[in-house]
């Protein structure tokens, strides 16, 4: 579905992501891991072709994305940013209707089938109810909620969030995640996420992707990567792991320094 | 009351108000004239009364109405481009630019007039072009372009323009009622021919910006945000940029600077009718041309010589402004 070949990106000063090679079938769930500054978000926009500064590939279908417009990519890859601070107080409909712009003309109004998608979009993610409230009105996680709606509107075979988790209390967390883990499995989404949280990802993921300094440190299934070295190398912290009592899906947590005496 | 409802009692009340700003305009004046005289004219035609009505009087409400609905606009798109509801002309240093261009027309002593301005018209137009060009090139580095550098570079260049303009004043200090004019604007000159000026230039204006009305909803939530969603991005904004200035430096080159407008009204009518720019644009101009209206009208009744337009709406829109601001709370 998505393929990003030998891909290099970064900013004005320089690369941030260093020949990353990935590859989300369709209908697969990918998270990518890492520490703070590691080159998730990086990794994540520079495969949306957001960055300038950037080498490699990024294939969508076999075709490149820097060689189709802007439209075209919107029409198969969705983006859910970091939540974004509304400076301008938008209801949760007009911010869901804005994930048609690429189906719709300049002048166009909005026609049965924008609004069919806004409401079968805002349906999924349970927003439907506060369709007319403001967003400064709405709690983070029926915020966070309203931008997968979104993404969603956008009828998009691949969705890629940026840390879907971050600033958000872990009812909302599980929450978000469920969400996603629904759009993979009903409405056959390829899903790829930069996440910070390891337990998340490795529950909701079928690969990890663990990034250090910009590059690639590990790859593979939740049980195959998520290892004490692992982490070790990619996070420098000391983690007991442990399965998950009721998936079997392995776990970190972090045990104190004085308790592995 | 619901979001459309509201929206419905919006448009009503304005458009009310704007028919009924335009027949006080036509009213109001040192000839004393009734709503008779005015059937009257309509019946019969009456060279005098054209004249009063129609020459006088009709002209200049047209001019204060595109003026007020160029710079409310002009103001709502700079605030979208800005994500940053206290943007107005001023930042990107039109206005001030243009208020220069017209001083130093006038100290230089330059008498022309073309295109239906005059020579200090003309030399404003230019200069406020002039001057976001200078920001916007200013603003470029190393080929990438920053919403940041040119808010700080359009403060700082707009400020030099009025030390400039300030300079030029104090060195002329015979031209003072001139200076009056462009520094608090006035429609006192106001003739057909200004109206003929302006009027195109809006509509171009208002159609590019209704246009690109989704496009400004998006970048409303970043630039990058807006690309992923399939938006050219650094196309709108350079057409945005370029509208905004062309209304902005047209207003000022026929009235002066008229401040508060561009600020105030696109927030009046984001707060009563929501963000969604194709509402807002069109919302923005109608409220800013009735806004103008009235406050011109308060400019030339309210003392018996008339006073700087300028002055009127700072006064009536800062404390409606407040009180916005503080009901919503």
């Amino acid at each position: 579905m998505l393929k990003i070949e030998d891909l290099s990106a970064g900013y004005e000063n320089g690369f941030v992501v260093r020949n990353v090679r990935l590859k989300l079938e369709p209908g697969e769930f990918v998270a990518v891991l890492g520490p703070n500054g590691s080159g998730k978000s990086t990794l994540i926009r520079a495969a949306l072709g957001l960055l300038r500064n950037a080498r490699g590939a990024v294939l969508l279908g076999g075709r490149e994305t820097a060689a189709m417009g802007r439209r075209e990519v919107a029409r198969e890859i969705a983006y859910v940013p970091q939540l974004p601070d509304p400076v301008f107080d938008f209801s949760a409909g007009e911010i869901v209707l804005m994930g048609r712009y690429a189906r719709q003309g300049r002048l166009d109004a909005v026609t049965a089938g924008d609004a069919e998608a806004v409401r079968e979009a805002m349906k999924a993610t349970d927003t439907l109810a506060f369709k007319d409230r403001k967003l400064s009105r709405l709690s983070g996680g029926e915020r966070q909620r309203v931008f997968i709606a979104r993404a969603l509107s956008q009828d998009t075979p691949v969705l890629l969030l940026d840390e879907p988790s971050l600033h958000l209390d872990i009812n909302y967390q599980a929450e978000i995640y469920g969400l996603l883990k629904a759009l993979q499995i009903r409405e056959k989404k390829s899903i790829l996420v930069a996440e910070h949280n390891i337990n998340l990802a490795a529950a909701h993921s079928d690969r990890l992707l663990f990034l250090k300094d910009g590059a690639i440190a590990a790859e593979g299934t939740p049980r195959e990567t998520v290892t004490a070295a692992n982490i070790r190398a990619v996070f420098g912290a000391d983690v007991d792991i442990r399965a998950n009592t009721r998936t079997g899906v392995p776990e970190i947590s972090l045990a104190a320094a004085e308790s592995r005496r | 009351m619901n979001a459309g409802n509201q929206r419905r009692v919006f448009w009503a009340v304005l458009v009310a108000m704007a028919l009924g700003g335009f027949l006080l305009s036509l009213l109001t004046g040192p000839v004393k004239t009734t709503f008779g005289d005015l059937v009257d004219l309509i019946r019969q035609y009456d060279r005098v009364q054209a004249a009063i009505f129609l020459d006088l009087r009709l002209s200049r409400a047209v001019l204060a109405f595109l003026v007020g609905a160029a710079l409310s606009l002009s103001g709502a798109i700079l605030q979208g481009y800005f994500r940053n509801p206290m943007a107005d002309p001023f930042v990107v240093g039109v206005s001030s630019g243009a208020a220069l261009g017209a001083v130093a027309a006038l100290s230089l002593g330059i008498r022309f007039a073309a295109f239906g301005f005059s020579g200090q018209g003309l030399m404003a137009f230019a200069s406020g072009l002039g001057i976001v060009s200078l920001v916007y090139l200013l603003s470029l580095r190393r080929g990438d372009f920053r919403v940041e550098t040119l808010l700080l570079t359009g403060i700082a260049a707009g400020a030099l323009a009025s030390a400039l303009t300030s300079f030029l004043l104090f060195m002329r200090s015979d031209s003072f009622d001139q200076a009056v004019f462009w520094l608090l604007g006035s429609f006192q000159l106001a003739e057909w021919p200004q109206v003929g000026a302006v009027a195109p230039w809006f509509a171009l204006g208002l159609l590019l910006a209704v246009w690109l009305a989704r496009d400004m909803n998006l970048l409303a939530l970043g630039d990058e945000a807006a690309r992923a969603l399939g938006c050219p991005v650094a196309t709108v904004r350079k057409v945005f940029l370029g509208v905004a200035t062309l209304l902005a430096a047209l207003s000022v080159s026929v009235s002066g600077i008229i401040g508060f407008v561009g600020l105030v009204v696109p927030h009046w009518v984001r707060l009563l009718i929501g963000p969604e720019h194709r509402r807002l644009f069109a919302g923005a101009s109608l409220a800013g041309g009735t806004f103008l209206l009235y406050c011109d009208l308060l400019a030339r009744t309210l003392l018996p010589s008339e006073l700087p337009i300028g002055v009127i709406t700072a006064a009536v829109g800062a404390p409606f402004f407040l009180y916005l601001l503080h009901r919503k709370r």
